[in-house]
């Protein structure tokens, strides 16, 4: 269900405006559900990229040791530092974006709530002018907030795709230091199994961020 | 649906109570609401629950203009009170919500903004209803810590919140006490169990003994009328309160 969906809709002539609670509770609370592991899979990443962190600040003193022969591991270590940097960033903007959707769903399950009992009292009082006038007033105020959803959605998209696009540049990173190892001389083994878990570690943000783009919450099947 | 019940009428002056839901589920508490009118104004006591506000709503609705419900006057802080104030607000942005000032930062939790809120001092205050004064009465730790009931001289009534209570069987619905010493079983767990204080207790009777009431009406159960008024008051004097078994 889209957020543009998750409104409730009229049923029945103008005579008579009961509305009809939909799915919106549901799909809210569904939603809410997506959220929150989406929000664990980026924890997940920070972590993982604040290791990388560790592993480079390792590997730079390492390629220091190992001198000349691995001066161009030593620079890709330090680009690698960058880029966990840049990433725990982008996904520090994602845990707000995150913050902001999940205060709008929450309001989505708090109102629906309160749309079931206006839709019993409308059932009860089915020609109170006043009543209709609450309840259009409360479906426009529904639009808005599923516009607002709808934004923040396609904005956390294309944060989330941003840092896919981050990490194929980490990937490309954890190759190039792969090959420099084995120009590592005395140190080509150690400078190796460094870079082999960088490679690694890469792997697992790629793979958390493409179960993210396939969640749910974005129409994916996750 | 609830029913309503007009307790008090003098021209534009008048009680309603909104009582007995025959539909209601089992498992929320019954509560009577209150609605107040006067110059055309309504003040409604203690509004109840959200679960329970179609019922409320259209009760009242049948009978008066919920635009012109100018404020809600809240006993205290519980659920059942006055957790449907944001569904009232609905109908009047503008109105006020009149409560102890110790609840004034916890029932926006419900609804409302900072300035729905009128703060009734614990020595209690005059609510003004189009030129009626109605008096907020003190009736702290019964049994909320922050708790008023209102009383209306002009009626000569006591709306006296949880005080009064009876949890009433399916088979003893009616509106008023019949029959007190059978009445009053039905209430005698529950003061003794909900009411936290024999001392705050005692002030209350003594308070309120000085007040000419007609009738007392709680918020749970039937309304106390008549001799029945100070039957209650001295039966409630004489309880022991604030213990976990009768
Ligand atoms: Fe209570
Ligand atoms: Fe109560």
């Amino acid at each position: 269900m889209t957020a543009e969906e998750n409104t409730s809709e009229w049923q029945g002539g103008d005579e008579a405006f009961v509305p009809v609670a939909t799915e919106s509770s549901s799909g809210a609370a569904l939603d809410l559900l997506r959220i929150v592991r989406i929000n664990e899979e980026i924890k997940r990443v920070v972590s993982v990229a604040f290791k990388i962190n560790i592993m480079a600040l390792n590997a730079i003193f390492l390629a220091k040791r190992a001198g000349n022969a691995a001066l161009g591991f030593g620079v890709l270590s330090n680009e690698l530092r960058v880029f966990s940097k840049d990433l725990r960033e982008g996904m520090m903007a994602l845990t707000r974006q995150i913050h902001d959707l999940v205060a709008e769903v929450s309001v989505i399950l708090q109102e629906s709530r309160y749309d079931r009992v206006f839709a019993e009292a409308a059932l009860a009082a089915p020609d109170h002018a006043q009543l209709h006038t609450v309840l259009e007033r409360r479906e426009a105020r529904h639009g808005e907030r599923a516009d607002r959803i709808a934004s923040l959605r396609r904005g956390l998209r294309l944060a989330i795709d941003d840092a896919a696009r981050l990490v194929e540049l980490g990937g490309v990173l954890a190759k190039s230091a792969k090959i420099e190892a084995a120009y590592g001389a005395g140190f080509a083994s150690s400078l190796g199994q460094v870079s082999g878990e960088f490679d690694g570690i890469v792997e697992e943000i790629r793979s958390s961020l493409d179960s993210l783009r396939r969640s749910g919450f974005f129409g994916g099947s996750a | 649906m609830k029913t309503t019940q007009t307790i008090f009428e003098d021209g534009g002056h008048k009680w309603t109570a909104i009582v007995r839901d025959p539909a209601k589920p089992e498992f929320l508490i019954d509560t009577n609401e209150y609605l107040v009118q006067h110059g055309g104004q309504g003040l409604l006591l203690d509004p109840g629950g959200s679960e329970i506000f179609p019922a409320v709503f259209s009760a009242l609705s049948s009978e008066f203009d919920p635009s012109k419900i100018a404020g809600i006057f809240a006993s205290h802080q519980d659920p059942d009170i006055v957790s449907s104030l944001a569904l009232w607000l609905e109908f009047n942005p503008q109105m006020k919500c009149h409560v102890s000032w110790l609840w004034g930062s916890f029932i926006p939790h419900f609804g409302g903004k900072g300035d729905t809120f009128v703060p009734l001092p614990d020595e209690g205050a005059v609510i003004p209803l189009a030129g009626l004064q109605l008096q907020a009465i003190p009736a702290h730790y019964l049994h909320s810590s922050g708790n008023l009931h209102l009383y209306d001289r002009q009626a000569r009534i006591l709306f006296s919140g949880d005080v009064g209570a009876a949890l009433l069987p399916a088979e003893k619905q009616g509106l008023f006490v019949e029959d007190f010493s059978s009445h009053i079983r039905f209430a005698e767990g529950f003061h003794r169990r909900w009411m936290g204080s024999n001392e705050a207790k005692r002030q209350w009777c003594e308070r309120v003994s000085h007040l000419e009431i007609d009738m007392l009406c709680p918020q749970h159960g039937a309304i106390y009328q008549g001799a029945d008024v100070q039957r209650f008051i001295n039966w409630f004097d004489e309880l022991h309160v604030g213990v976990l078994r009768s």
